[in-house]
């Protein structure tokens, strides 16, 4: 768990982070948005002590990040930078092995831990392990840089726009293995960013920043249901908002007792999935199933209509 | 490089050993230079001895001036050594403007003649191509790369040896071989003040007004020039492809 308490930084006499206080969970994905110069990158790198808050600090797990070593925290959070910031003298392996070798782990160890990363993000060892960046697709560099920072197995890992220079579609595949990453390794992470779609995609929780400030920091659906303030709504897109919520909700939460015509569908697909699908086949109502196929009860297009109604007022 | 550079550079490689292990194999060629019965080969001295105390000189010079100005650029690029990086270039540059003629004329004095002086006024020389190319070697890091590195927790040690000197090599190297192709050229002037070196065969030539001699030795100090900065360009390119860069990014 992390806590962020009362941060505060100034450069000169303007104000960048601005008494900025939240929490992230053990496991979950914090996403941080907000408008360019919002001070978004500057609060990522007062977590791992790259830039010196003013005021406030830092627990990880309840220990106030100022008592341990500089180097020593940053061993234990992984840390990704747009541009990925790989090393252009050293393969993708030695790259990937950079913590390991600051912590004096021995050769062995740290080459099964290379391979495992490269495995896990789908970059054949044969084929990457030697290559340099400069050889490498930008989707390629992103991964090495996310595997590097996961290298030492950290507990928290921060991210300043890891995605930002991606193509949508590779993007969108990033973003996915991201998160089933994250899901099986449990791992915490804050993740900056400024584009909404990402951070509703990812974020299990959004803090949203402008001009220093944290106006909102809350779950998806709370942010689009109950926008602090106006800036706040205009960020997320008021024409979008009921689809971004549709997006969000789960065929369960709008699920009807009774029985339908027509190819069920399965009650964890989104909402939005079952209004697409409804409009598409020009059907009232689909049955919906459980994960083992069998029938469990009904999605209609006035019951969706309810939810997004009762959840929006 | 391709197969007929290869060739040709191992050609004057063995023509260079050749001439001053055995000279008088060559006398043939320079004989039509010379004049009454003067010797077409230079005959004061061993010139394979006059070549090695040459190359030694200028290796111990350009070795000097290597430690010295690479210390002094990883010093003014520190946080702490930021203040000196004008002073220390101005310093740099007046050793490069001083004519090296001009340093051995103040050199002897102090230190009498023979190899002092010469290093002296070779080690001066030498600073400044080492000093910028180490600097901008070091300043062209991009900050990203060591944003990363800070962020992975290497501390500034390791940040210097791990990432910056790495990737500010080849530029060094670039600056050392500079270095030692103008101390090559340099040294024979040392011979004014008594250094063993093949400024002896230049002087001797002009003295007795021998164009052989004079041929002789700046043949041995062309060829000398040429072998070792292709060499070093060699090392150079091994460096940079160590950074992963294409190879005829660096010249
Ligand atoms: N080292 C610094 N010195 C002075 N000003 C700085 C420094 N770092 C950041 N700033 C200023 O602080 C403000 C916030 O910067 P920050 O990088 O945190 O913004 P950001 O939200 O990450 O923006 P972006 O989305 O463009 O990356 C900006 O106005 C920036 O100019
Ligand atoms: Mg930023």
């Amino acid at each position: 768990m992390i806590e962020i308490e009362h941060l505060s930084k100034r450069y000169g006499d303007t104000i960048v982070v601005d008494d900025v206080s939240f929490t992230v969970g053990e496991g979950e994905i914090a996403v941080v948005v907000g408008t360019s110069g919002a001070g978004k990158s500057t609060l990522l790198r007062m977590i791992n002590r790259l830039v010196a808050p003013d005021a406030g600090r830092v627990l990880i797990d309840g220990q106030d990040t100022t008592t341990v070593p500089e180097d020593e925290l940053r061993h234990r959070i992984g840390y990704v930078i747009q541009g990925y910031g790989l090393f252009p003298h050293r393969t993708v392996a030695e790259n990937i092995g950079t913590v390991p070798r600051l912590l004096g782990w021995d050769r062995r160890r740290i080459a099964a831990r290379v391979e495992e990363l490269l495995d896990l993000f789908q970059l054949e060892p044969s084929e990457f392990a030697q290559k340099f960046p400069h050889q490498l697709s930008g989707g390629q560099q992103q991964r090495v840089g996310v595997a590097r920072a996961l290298a030492a197995k950290p507990a928290l890992l921060l991210m300043d726009e890891p995605f930002g220079s991606l193509d949508p579609v590779i993007r969108g595949k990033a973003q996915d293995d991201l998160l089933t990453i994250q899901r099986r390794l449990g791992t915490t992470i804050v993740l900056v960013t400024h584009d909404m779609n990402e951070a509703f995609h990812l974020g299990d929780r959004i803090a949203v920043m402008d001009q220093a400030r944290l106006l909102q920091y809350a779950k998806p659906a709370d942010l689009l249901t109950h926008p602090a303030e106006a800036f706040v709504e205009q960020l997320v897109g008021t024409a979008e908002r009921p689809f971004r919520l549709l997006s969000l909700v789960t065929v369960k939460d709008a699920m009807e007792p009774g029985s339908a015509e027509g190819e069920p569908i399965i009650v964890t697909a989104t909402l939005r999935d079952a209004l697409a699908r409804l409009i598409w086949r020009g059907l009232p109502a689909l049955p919906v199933a459980d994960a083992s196929g069998a029938p469990i009860g009904r999605i209609s297009v006035d019951g969706i209509l309810k939810h997004g109604r009762a959840s929006l007022s | 490089m391709s197969a007929r550079a290869v060739i040709l550079r191992i050609a004057a490689l063995l023509l260079l050993v050749a001439f001053v292990t055995a000279p008088q194999l060559f006398a043939f060629a320079f004989a039509p230079l010379t004049a009454n019965n003067a010797p077409a080969i230079y005959n004061q001295g061993s010139l394979l001895a006059l070549t090695l105390s040459h190359l030694r000189i200028v290796v111990l010079a350009t070795l000097a001036s290597t430690i010295l100005a690479v210390a002094l650029g990883i010093f003014v690029t520190r946080p702490a050594g930021r203040e000196f990086l004008p002073l220390s270039r101005s310093l740099v540059n007046i050793g490069q403007t001083f004519p090296p003629i001009a340093v051995l004329a103040i050199a002897v004095p102090l230190v009498g003649f023979g190899e002092k002086p010469t290093f002296i006024a070779l080690f001066l020389y030498g600073l400044l191509p080492i000093f910028e190319n180490t600097l901008a070697g070091l300043t062209e890091v991009s900050p990203r790369t060591l944003d990363a590195a800070r962020g992975m927790g290497m501390n500034a040690r390791q940040r210097l040896w791990q990432v910056e000197l790495p990737l500010a090599l080849p530029v060094i190297l670039a600056g050392i071989r500079l270095s030692v192709i103008i101390s090559l050229g340099t040294a024979t002037i040392g011979s004014t003040v008594a250094a063993k070196g093949l400024g002896e065969v230049i002087i001797a030539g002009l003295q007795s007004n021998n164009v052989a001699f004079i041929l002789q030795g700046g043949l041995v100090v062309a060829l000398l020039a040429v072998l070792i900065h292709d060499g070093l360009g060699l090392a150079e390119r091994a460096a940079a492809r160590r950074l992963g860069r294409p190879l005829d990014e660096i010249a």
